[in-house]
């Protein structure tokens, strides 16, 4: 059993305390935009907020984000507005798509450490996010373009 | 709608009226829609008889679908995979139709019975999509804007010779008046569907006049995928649906389930059962059989997995390894009586006769697999004796006979609903997910969800062959080459599937799997050329090989763009010069001149395991050639690529060279001519080659999204380099590893070279952009690495430590 706060409404799941909070995301809620991809940590797709921080889902049990705030890429923005979104579209990054949650919320939480990312904060901080279909140059034309986007947005 | 219109659709609707088309035979019937007016119907829903009226849609062709509010839907029969297709389709829908863009939706219609006579086979695969329906969805278009054009001006009480249709609107040129298709489709219902004569009689738009063909328009689906509401086959839900996870054999091929040993699994919270199941050998799994663990949660079937015991029984024949696969090629090579002939062209033995010299080199490749991100998966249910599938499938009508066949029930009792793939690359081709979850649900008398682990995933892969390939040319007393030999060792693809994937050789001496020898007829003019087709049996019964993402480009543009470089360097020209004065464009190599009559150019898929199978419908192509222009085409494209690159006078430090390579894949009749140089750096001391920079410019015949084109060749680009550097699945005591991403590695966002792309249109007709450029930058980079330091890799992956030997 499990009490769980994921992209602000609560929930309440009949699950042991060590199931992987991937497959409750997934199958139990059926908040399906997040991925299993490798369920060892190695390839990002699973990459959800805990407390604003980008974590592997695969890699957390459901016992231990009870209480935390949980962010899905469902929970991102309600509008598909959230600037690294939009980036996304306008540089057209998405091949098949089966990665991109897991980028969309790891490029996030990067710029919400660093607002001003260079081209190596971006590939230090992306680099454990694996995208098969190579959409590398795009993600990060994209990144920069949000970022580039959020501060015009506050100037 | 202005009052005149309104008065016109009035007097229109005072006589049901029939206008003989002036597209053809057939009559266009178009009647007033009556009471239609929603919301004026009060329908009670426990009555049968209660009356209620479903508006109708316009379905003038198989294709698309427009409704009355001017939506139109266009049915995307290929599978989603990334490459953005339905976006690719409803651009060239909306360019005949003159639709508003804004108005544009696509969907994939379920595989049936039904769908299957309408729309084929649908295979998604070897970049052949837009060839197979650019011209079908264009042709169909017009006709349907021709019959719009004609309601339109009957409406507007306009000569249809006056009328244009335009972005969603009918407008008559000379009175100045218009309606638009809604207005038309909301007052009329038009019973008209396009027949083959009409395809056959329509005028296509100009291609100067195109307005969406040729933009790069954003792919329909990408907000969906980009907020985690795109479905893909793993996401497939259905109410009350158990959980299986596979436990799979020790070694690849024929090990059988002895016995399973669950009692600890018992107390496992959800834990329901653990079953045997079995995949016969002739239908191509290339497993005898898997033990399925079933629970009510996904995780609790993993949990249980680790603590149920399966015993296997293994085959007899010792286990394979790599080295063993390479040696049983080399020694199958050095037999002059086996294989049969791909390519067969004048006379090699009198090359060789005459030659007063020769060359040799021989070339290895490692396997390679899809490792797509998403495994495989699949939800099988069955309702009223139907199986309906749920998955990402490149070829879910294929699926739908060997469910058919295995589970007992007739083809048309197999529906598939498609999902979006998550990365395809040839591996969703595989249906043994759908298969294990229909047998177990058929077991268990419930809808089950099969599901594989990433590690599950890797060792059940299809990865592409090892291969070992000779090639030898001949020189002439004045060093010209006469004759080109070609051997190539490899696992069939194709022959996995049957006799039917084969074709005749060109000696006529027995058949050969063509899938695993393209790219060997390559479209340079060599007087002799002989390529000689070997199965390498060992690897076909040790491992199913698979289509990996170009399939066999890879290995043999790997070998002959080598040789290519070491025939220049024999006979001391640039290889760029030295490609030149091979891409002449004699005979077949011109390719073909364009065809204006209807034909039949859909890949084959024949003789499937049920005869229903032949069933498929060939549908006709009034294409023009893919191919015109040939070898002139390739030359161009590496003018343009070594023009960018500044190959031969951009000044480089030490070590550091360009190299080049060409490409003409997925195969001759659709060639999509690509040229590649790579700037590469290698480091003296450690033997490690950098690629810094790679250019490609390739020839797509005609493009219709340019921007998407761009993303599918970054893409493949990488693909390329990854294959080229990193990936290597190796064969241990029989069975695949490494099974998961910290062993098996592959390009990320880390070190990638500086890219520039240029895309040509020199052709009339499209041809495939998924694949072609992944084959060319292998062999770039090892011929740059031998002008860089002189030292020539003939193996893949590239091996820092053999540069570092040749150093």
């Amino acid at each position: 059993m499990a009490q769980l706060k994921i992209n602000s409404r609560s929930y309440f799941v009949d699950a042991a305390p060590d199931t992987p909070l991937l497959w409750v995301l997934r199958e139990d809620l059926r908040l399906t935009g997040t991925k299993f991809g490798c369920g060892r940590g190695h390839c990002g797709c699973c990459t959800v907020h805990i407390n604003g921080e980008a974590m592997r889902s695969c890699q957390l049990r459901v016992g231990d984000v009870e209480g935390t705030l949980i962010t899905t890429i469902e929970g991102l923005d309600s509008g598909t507005d959230h600037p690294i979104q939009k980036a996304w579209i306008e540089q057209q990054v998405s091949q098949c798509g089966y990665c991109q949650s897991g980028q969309i919320m790891q490029a996030a939480s990067l710029l919400a450490e660093i607002p001003d990312p260079t081209e190596d904060d971006i590939i230090k901080h992306m680099k454990f996010n694996l995208c098969r279909c190579m959409t590398y140059y795009r993600i990060i034309r994209a990144i920069k373009s949000a970022a580039e986007n959020i501060r015009k947005a506050k100037s | 709608m202005n009052q005149d219109i309104a008065n016109k659709l009035k007097e229109v609707s005072r006589r049901s009226f029939l206008i003989s088309s002036a597209m053809g035979s057939t009559a266009l019937v178009l009647c007033v829609k009556d009471g239609m007016a929603a919301g004026k119907q009060v329908v009670n829903l426990l009555d049968d008889g209660s009356p209620l009226m479903i508006p109708p849609n316009f379905d003038p062709s198989i294709w698309f679908t427009m409704e009355s509010n001017g939506a139109t839907t266009i049915h995307v029969v290929k599978a989603e995979m990334g490459q953005h297709i339905g976006t690719c389709f409803a651009q060239i829908v909306a360019e005949e139709l003159e639709l508003d863009w804004k108005l544009i939706r696509i969907d994939y219609p379920e595989m049936n019975a039904d769908a299957q006579d309408k729309y084929g086979l649908q295979i998604t695969g070897g970049s052949f999509s837009t060839y197979e329906m650019f011209d079908r969805l264009a042709r169909s278009s017009a006709v349907a804007r021709g019959l719009l054009i004609e309601v339109g001006a009957e409406i507007l009480g306009s000569s249809v010779e006056d009328c244009i249709a335009r972005k969603g609107r009918i407008i008559d040129t000379v009175l100045d008046v218009e309606i638009s298709y809604s207005e038309i489709l909301s007052e009329t219902a038009i019973a008209h569907t396009v027949e083959e004569e009409d395809l056959a009689q329509v005028v296509l738009k100009e291609r100067e006049k195109y307005e969406i063909i040729g933009k790069s328009l954003a792919s329909l689906d990408s907000p969906e995928k980009v907020n985690g509401s795109a479905r893909f086959g793993i996401d497939a839900y259905v109410p009350n649906m158990i959980y299986g996870k596979i436990i799979g054999p020790p070694v690849r091929m024929w090990a059988t389930v002895k016995s399973i040993d669950d009692s600890k699994a018992k107390n496992i919270d959800g834990y329901i059962n653990t079953i045997k199941i079995n995949l016969p050998k002739q239908m191509g799994y290339m497993v005898e059989s898997v033990a399925v663990v079933v629970a009510e949660s996904f995780p609790a079937a993993m949990r249980a997995a680790q603590i149920v015991n399966v015993e296997w029984s293994t085959p007899d024949s010792p286990k394979v390894n790599s080295q063993d696969m390479v040696e049983h090629a080399k020694k199958l090579q050095k037999d002059a009586a086996a294989g049969v002939n791909f390519v067969l062209k004048g006379n090699i033995a009198a090359a060789e006769k005459q030659s007063s010299e020769y060359i040799s080199s021989e070339y290895y490749t490692e396997m390679v697999t899809h490792a797509p991100l998403e495994p495989a998966s699949a939800v099988a249910q069955q309702v009223d004796g139907d199986w309906h599938i749920y998955a990402g499938l490149q070829a879910g009508n294929v699926m739908r006979y060997f469910v058919s066949a295995l589970a007992g029930v007739a083809p048309e009792n197999v529906i598939f609903h498609p999902h979006h793939i998550g990365g395809g690359f040839g591996a969703k081709v595989e249906i043994e997910a759908p298969v294990i979850a229909v047998l177990t649900a058929k077991q268990l008398g419930k809808p089950v969800k099969i599901i594989f682990t990433r590690e599950d995933d890797m060792y059940m892969s299809h990865p592409r062959t090892p291969t070992f390939q000779k090639l030898t040319g001949y020189l002439d007393q004045n060093g010209d080459v006469t004759g080109i030999a070609h051997d190539i060792v490899a696992g069939w693809v194709g022959a996995r599937f049957g006799e039917a994937f084969l074709i005749e050789a060109a000696d006529k001496k027995g058949k050969l799997d063509p899938w695993a020898n393209t790219g060997a007829d390559h479209w340079y003019d060599v007087n002799a050329q002989k390529v000689r087709a070997i199965n390498n049996d060992l690897v076909q019964n040790s491992f199913p090989v698979g289509a990996v993402r170009s399939i066999s480009n890879n290995y043999t543009v790997f070998a002959i763009e080598n040789f290519i470089d070491e025939l220049a360097h024999k006979k001391k020209i640039d290889p760029l010069n030295f490609r030149f004065s091979l891409l002449t464009a004699k005979g077949e190599n011109a390719g073909a001149a364009p065809d204006e009559t209807a034909h039949y150019t859909v890949p084959a898929f024949t003789g499937m395991p049920n005869s229903s199978w032949t069933k498929w419908k060939f549908r006709p192509i009034y294409h023009k050639s893919a191919n015109v222009g040939g070898a002139k085409r390739l030359a161009n494209v590496l003018h343009i690529a070594a023009g960018l690159a500044g190959y031969g006078s951009k000044y480089f430090g030490p070590n550091t060279a360009h190299g080049i390579a060409l490409s003409a894949a997925e195969e001759r009749e659709m060639p999509t001519f690509c040229a590649c140089v790579v700037e590469v750096s290698v480091n003296r001391k450690t033997g490690k080659p950098s690629v810094k920079e790679i250019i490609i410019a390739m020839d797509v015949g005609l493009a219709v999204n340019p921007d998407g084109i761009k993303a599918q060749i970054e893409g493949s680009v990488l693909w390329g380099l990854s294959n080229a550097l990193f990936e290597k699945m190796t064969a241990v005591n029989g069975q695949l590893e490494p099974t998961n991403f910290d062993k098996y590695k592959w390009q990320t966002i880390e070190d990638l070279p500086k890219l520039r792309i240029e895309v040509v249109e020199n052709g009339l007709y499209p041809s495939g952009v998924g694949e072609p450029a992944t084959s060319v930058v292998s062999p770039a980079i090892t011929n740059a690495i031998y002008n860089a330091v002189g030292v020539r890799i003939r193996k893949l992956p590239i091996s820092q430590n053999e540069i570092l030997k040749g150093l």
